[in-house]
This record gives structure tokens, sequence and C-alpha cells, in this order.
């Protein structure tokens, strides 16, 4: 039967508006997405860059959409990510799907295509980074590949933009995949039970019953749940049928399934593929391997994060700071903003009101102009170039053993550093964790003792200045409570710790115009979350000291924070604006520097550092986490920053 | 699957040249769907890069790192030094 699109039946899946990009992680999906689109999503050499499916219109045909799903390591899926990807396929109006496969591991991705063949939708395979595969001896038969498959297999290097062309034309002639496999005997049986079940129960509109068979039989819980919808109580006849096959053998279906698809993508491979022999190993992976070595790997991890404390708290929270705050703003912006309103509206609430001790303009702007956007974007380019380089997964080897200790392993790592630069954006990150436990204890972790970038920009600013020896025991006792509060997160946080299995992506020199985009994109992000918040958290304080709120609540705070943590009274103030954000708290902290000593300084950064989280992460929180476990989190960080930072200060008051 | 004796991948030194002959029973059924996933299935050759602080192996171009509660679950087979 002949699968190719017809253009104009009224029938055709033309009526369907959507494509997806569908693939392994890591493999260029978002890049792809990016030259098909023109729109720019967030692209990085670490698996789990994508954890939400992206949507745009195609440049090439306006009546169709892209989608971009995050990477699925297999299906059924096991992970958020893998369930987001599987609920594009059950419920978008799907017209195709281009499967993004990794060239020089043709295996893989002809296993996850085994799957996706057996789904019926129209597919063409992109074979990306085709030119990683020449690097490395591998080449492909293109043409004897899409003979078997029956669908167009077109060679890409998304990156360079090469293969755009071709993919798009093959589009056109997109078809439903042959199958590549019948299951060994007893297992096509059930198969075909189970697929008659579901055509007879729950027919899928675009999926081939058989595909959901096989998914459903395998576990997929976004399956099970569409299935479980539309056939009601028959739904058990289903559960049933799996029942029974898994207790007929001593091994469980689904590995057996995902066994037999293995071999036939490994035959298939074994065809179509050729491995040149004797090639030297490629620099990148030796690289990579001295970057996770057992003692290379510490020497490496301390010179990278040397490099970024000198870019982040030398040139950008010093030299970029001084320039902008006290120059441009201290010298220029402030004095013309200031005599501008004095001379128009004359001295009064509303001049205050943008240029007085709370004003819109000299804290709200200059808070987030001059002491924040230069730390944020040196931030921002040295996170890029890491992201891009391939390290970040390398991370995720060396500090497996500490987050043994915590419950976890070193995946968590990954939203643990994307923290550093926004807590929000790495709270969603954390789908690509495996087990709600390992979420909830990285969530928790994260919302208590990981400062994003704009804090820690300011955190180093404040200490870097001051004393270097406050900003080790400001980290020492960040990373003690973030140890301590994990252990013990890890011993009452109920299921247990699932040992770590990771792809290590390739090491690559990272493309400027890439690391460029992402800080553009994620500057632009900032401005639009920051500025406003600032503003408004601005505008609160103003109001407070203009109905007189500020001076008492800095009194009544007097026992906790001038009493237990030895700050000046008006760090109340910096606690009220914490409540917003934490960096805009930090950042009231930064200005009262002058009337801070160094212990103070130390104690008021830590406290600050554990306060409760920004409204947006708190938002994020409550979206992953359900609002039950968000205001316990609360409940617990607010005490603990106030204990953590009151322990700080009688031991300072001893020892310093 | 050749006669050869099968050691425990955790054992095996790095610069091995080997082929995973079976799964032990004691490992996770998740785990092994992962694994599967990753390209590690029966009767592959592999290359181990590393043992420490976790096992790295070779597969198809693509390092996996496997901690080692997940190594010595994994049963391999030496193969001669020059297998491609």
């Amino acid at each position: 039967m002949d699968l190719t699109l017809p253009r104009t039946s009224p029938e055709s899946p033309l009526d369907h508006t959507a494509m997806l990009l569908v693939g392994h992680p890591n493999v260029g999906k978002s890049v792809l997405f990016h030259r098909l689109t023109g729109t720019y999503v967030n692209v990085s050499n670490y698996p789990g860059t994508t954890v939400e499916v992206s949507r745009a219109t195609a440049r090439f045909d306006r009546a169709l959409s892209l989608l971009d799903t995050p990477g699925v390591l297999s299906l059924p899926g096991r992970s958020d990510d893998e369930r987001a990807t599987m609920r594009a396929l059950l419920h978008e109006e799907l017209r195709l799907a281009v499967q993004v496969g990794d060239a020089k591991n043709l295996r893989r991705t002809l296993t996850l295509t085994a799957l996706l063949a057996e789904l019926g939708v129209p597919m063409v395979l992109a074979l990306n980074m085709s030119d990683e595969a020449s690097a490395r001896g591998v080449a492909v038969d293109h043409k004897a590949l899409s003979e078997v498959l029956r669908i167009p297999v077109v060679p890409t290097i998304a990156t360079g933009g090469s293969g755009m062309q071709p993919l798009i034309d093959a589009l056109d002639v997109a078809k439903a995949p042959a199958p590549l496999l019948h299951y060994d005997t007893d297992t096509e049986a059930v198969v075909q039970e189970a697929t008659a079940l579901v055509e007879e129960l729950a027919p899928h509109p675009r999926l081939a019953s058989r595909g959901l068979a096989i998914l459903f039989l395998g576990g997929d819980s976004e399956v099970e749940q569409w299935l479980q919808e539309k056939s009601g109580d028959d739904y058990a006849r289903l559960v049933a049928l799996r029942c029974a096959a898994d207790a007929a053998s001593s091994e469980a279906l689904a590995a057996r399934l995902a066994a037999e698809r293995g071999r036939a993508a490994d035959a298939l491979t074994k065809t179509v593929m050729d491995q040149s022999a004797h090639l030297r190993r490629p620099m990148a992976q030796r690289v990579g391997q001295l970057a996770v070595h057992r003692l290379w790997g510490w020497p490496i991890l301390l010179a990278v994060l040397y490099v970024v404390y000198e870019l982040v708290g030398v040139f950008g929270a010093e030299t970029l700071v001084g320039l902008f705050e006290e120059q441009l703003f201290g010298e220029v912006l402030n004095p013309a903003v200031t005599d501008f309103f004095n001379r128009i509206f004359g001295a009064g609430w509303f001049t205050d009101l943008f240029v007085g001790q709370y004003g819109l303009w000299t804290m709200g702007m200059t808070y987030a102009l001059a002491l924040i956007l230069p730390i944020v974007t040196t931030f921002f380019l040295a996170f890029g170039v890491l992201e891009d380089s391939g390290y970040f997964s390398r991370l995720s080897v060396i500090a497996n053993r500490m987050f043994a200790m915590l419950g976890l392993n070193g995946r968590a790592v990954l939203p643990m550093v994307l923290g550093l630069g926004c807590v929000t954006m790495a709270t969603l990150t954390t789908r690509i964790l495996h087990t709600r436990r390992e979420r909830l204890i990285t969530t928790f972790l994260m919302a208590l003792a990981i400062p994003c970038s704009a804090q820690l920009g300011v955190v180093l600013g404040l200490l870097g200045g001051m004393t270097f020896a406050g900003t080790v025991i400001w980290a020492v006792t960040i990373l003690f409570v973030l140890l301590f509060t994990g252990w013990l997160a890890g011993k009452l946080v109920k299921g247990r710790r699932i040992p770590l299995v990771t792809e290590l992506p390739p090491m690559r020199l990272p493309v400027l115009g890439n690391v460029l985009k992402k800080t553009g994109g994620r500057l632009k992000w900032y401005l639009i979350e920051v500025i406003p918040l600032f503003l408004l958290g601005t505008f609160i304080m103003y109001m407070l000291d203009r109905l007189g709120i500020l001076p008492w609540i800095i009194r009544a705070g007097e026992p906790l924070v001038t009493g237990w943590l030895g700050l000046p009274p008006e760090a109340s103030a910096a606690f009220v604006m914490g409540f917003l954000r934490r960096d805009f708290g930090a950042t009231g902290l930064f200005a009262l520097s002058s009337q801070l000593s160094a212990e103070q300084a130390v104690v008021g950064m830590v406290t600050l550092t554990l306060f409760i989280p920004c409204i947006a992460s708190m938002m994020m929180i409550i979206k992953e986490q359900g609002a039950r476990t968000a205001a316990l989190m609360v409940g617990m960080i607010v005490p603990t920053a106030f204990l953590v930072g009151g322990i700080l200060h009688q031991l300072l008051r001893i020892f310093w | 699957m050749s006669n050869r004796e099968h050691l425990r991948l955790i054992g095996v030194p790095v610069g091995s040249k080997i082929r995973l002959a079976e799964f032990d029973p004691a490992l996770d059924p998740l785990q092994r769907e992962q694994l599967l996933a990753y390209g590690l299935s029966v009767g592959h050759p592999l290359e181990v890069l590393q043992q420490s602080p976790l096992t790295v192996v070779l597969c198809d171009h693509v390092e996996i790192a496997l901690e080692h509660a997940v190594a010595s679950d994994l049963w391999v087979e030496k193969l001669p030094r020059h297998a491609p």
C-alpha cells in the first residue's frame, strides 16, 4: 500500500496541522526546529534541555505547525519529559513526524524507529550530526536504509544548516514506515490479541492500534490513561491480558519487547552501516575523559570554577558594576533624573516616588540595571559556554558520590547547576529526573540553598569586595546546609535511590552565535521578569515607608534581625524586599554595605541566600509539586534560614 | 554466545574490549530497560574507558557512565585485543 502523503485528497492527513520532531535526547531536534521555523528555543549540549513541547509555524508551509518535543530515551515513556512526547503523539492533529536521529549511533536511532513504525504515522528519518559520524569513520547507506524502512532518510547537519532543503522536500513523500520486526511467537500472539482489543475498544483516529497495544503492554502510562478513558470498564480486559502475559514468562514483558526491538535495530544497522577500523580516538573524547578522570577531574573543575569566578565575580560584579553603578548611574543618570523631577514637579511625594530613597528609578531601575544586569550578563555568558561544551553532563559523574549521600544520583546536578542561572527554570528541568522522590528532594534543595545568578552575583560583589574569608565562610555554610538538609530529606522522603546511568555527550567547542543567542534570550527573559518585580517591590517599600509601616516592621523585626542575627535594624527592610525576590533583598543588603561589618555581611547574605524562594520560583514549584508541597517547603525554608543565620552569627562572634 | 568466561563489568580493566553477555537477574527491570534504550544489549561489543569514579563504556561512539551498582550487575566477556 502506498502511504505517500497525497496533497489533494479532502480526507488526507493534510487536514491535520502538526508535524512532530521526535528523537533521543541531545540529537539536535531543537536546532532543527530553529532551522525549520526560525523560532529559537534553548539549545544545549546535554540531554534534557527541552522539557516541554515547543510549537511554531513552519517557514516552508504556514499551515503547518511544528512541535519540538523533549528527547525520549525510550518509549514506552518513563520520565515526565518522555510522557510529554507521548502526549503530543496521542493528542496532536499529526500530519507527519520527523524522527531526528544521531547518525553515529544508528542502532539506537533504529530502536526508536522500530517502535514509531508500529504507530503508523507518516515519517521522515533525519540522520543528524552526520559530520560527527564521518569523523568517527561511520558511513551509512541512506538509500538502502530508506528502501528497508520505506520512508525518506535524509542526512543532516542541523548546526551548519546542511541537508535542510532535502529534508523539507522529503516531507512531501513521508510515509508510514515498514515494520522492522515481528516479535517471537508467544509475544507476537499477545501483541495481536492486545491490538484486536484496542481496535475494538478504543481505536485512535491517527495512531495504529498495534502501536498503542505495544506501548500499553510495555507499560506506557500516557497510553494506559488514554485507553482507560476511551474504553471505560472494558479497560480491565486489557489489563488482564497484560497480567497474564507477564505471568507467563520469567522476564518482564516490557523488557522482552524492548530487547526484540533492539535486536531488530542491531540487525538492520549491521546491514546498512559501515565502520572504518583503526581510527584514532577524537581529541574531544580524550578531553571528555579527562574531565571525569578520578584525579584530573577535580583540578579541571576547580579551574572551571576559577574562570567563572573571575568572569562573574571580578569582571562582572566589580568592574562592570563599578562602571554602571558608580559612574553611569551614580554620576550621570541618577543626578540628571533627580534634577529633572525636582525641576518639573518640585519636592514632594511624587518626586520621592521616582527619585527618593525608595524611588522607582533610584532604587528599582538602578538595582535592576546597574547592579544585577552586568552580573547576570557575565554569568549567562559563562553558563552558555559550559552548557554547549558538554561539561555539565560530566559534572554528574564527578558529583555522583556527593549526591548519593543525599539519596539522589549525579543526574540531579543538572537542575542544580541550572538553578545557579535561574531557580525558576531549573525547577522545570527537574522533569528529567526519573522518580517523584528525586524531583521532590531536588526542588526542595534548590528552593532552599541554590542562589540564582543575580543573587550569586550580588553575594560575590558584596563579600568579594569586603573579605575573601567571608566569601569562603558563606560558600561552606551554604554547601553544609545543602548537604545536611539533603541528607535528612534523603532519609525522610520515602522511596529508593536510583543508581546513575547517563550518556556523556561529546565535548564540543561552543559556537559563539549560539552562546550569544542564548545569552540574549535569557537576558530578555530576565528583564521582562525582573524589572516589573523590582518596580513593584520598590513601590511596596515606598508605600510601607510612606504609611509608617516600614519603621514599624524594622522595630518589630529587631529581636530577630538585630538580636538573633546581629544585623543593623535597617536590614529588616532587606528581608521584606527578599519576600519578592531573594536577589532584590540581597541587593538591599548590598546597598547597606557601608553600615555592615564583614561578619554582619556574611550572616546577612547566608540568611538571605537561604531565605524564601522568589515569587516566580514559588509559582513554578506550585505548578510542578502542588500548592500543599510548596507551602510545606516555605514553612521549612524560612525558619531554617533564620536558624542557620543565627547560629552562624553566634559562631562567628566567638571564632572570628 | 561464545563459551568465554563471564566477568562482572566492574572488574574488567580499562581499555578492554568486551561483549555484553547477560544482565544479572538482580538488576532492576526499569534499569535494564534504560540500558537497552542506551544501546547496551546482550551480544553488543563495548569498550571500557574508565572504572573510577564511575564505570564508563563506549557503545557505538557514545560514552555511557554507569554507577558501580549497575556495572556489577552486567556480565561481560572479554574480546581479543585486536577486535574491531
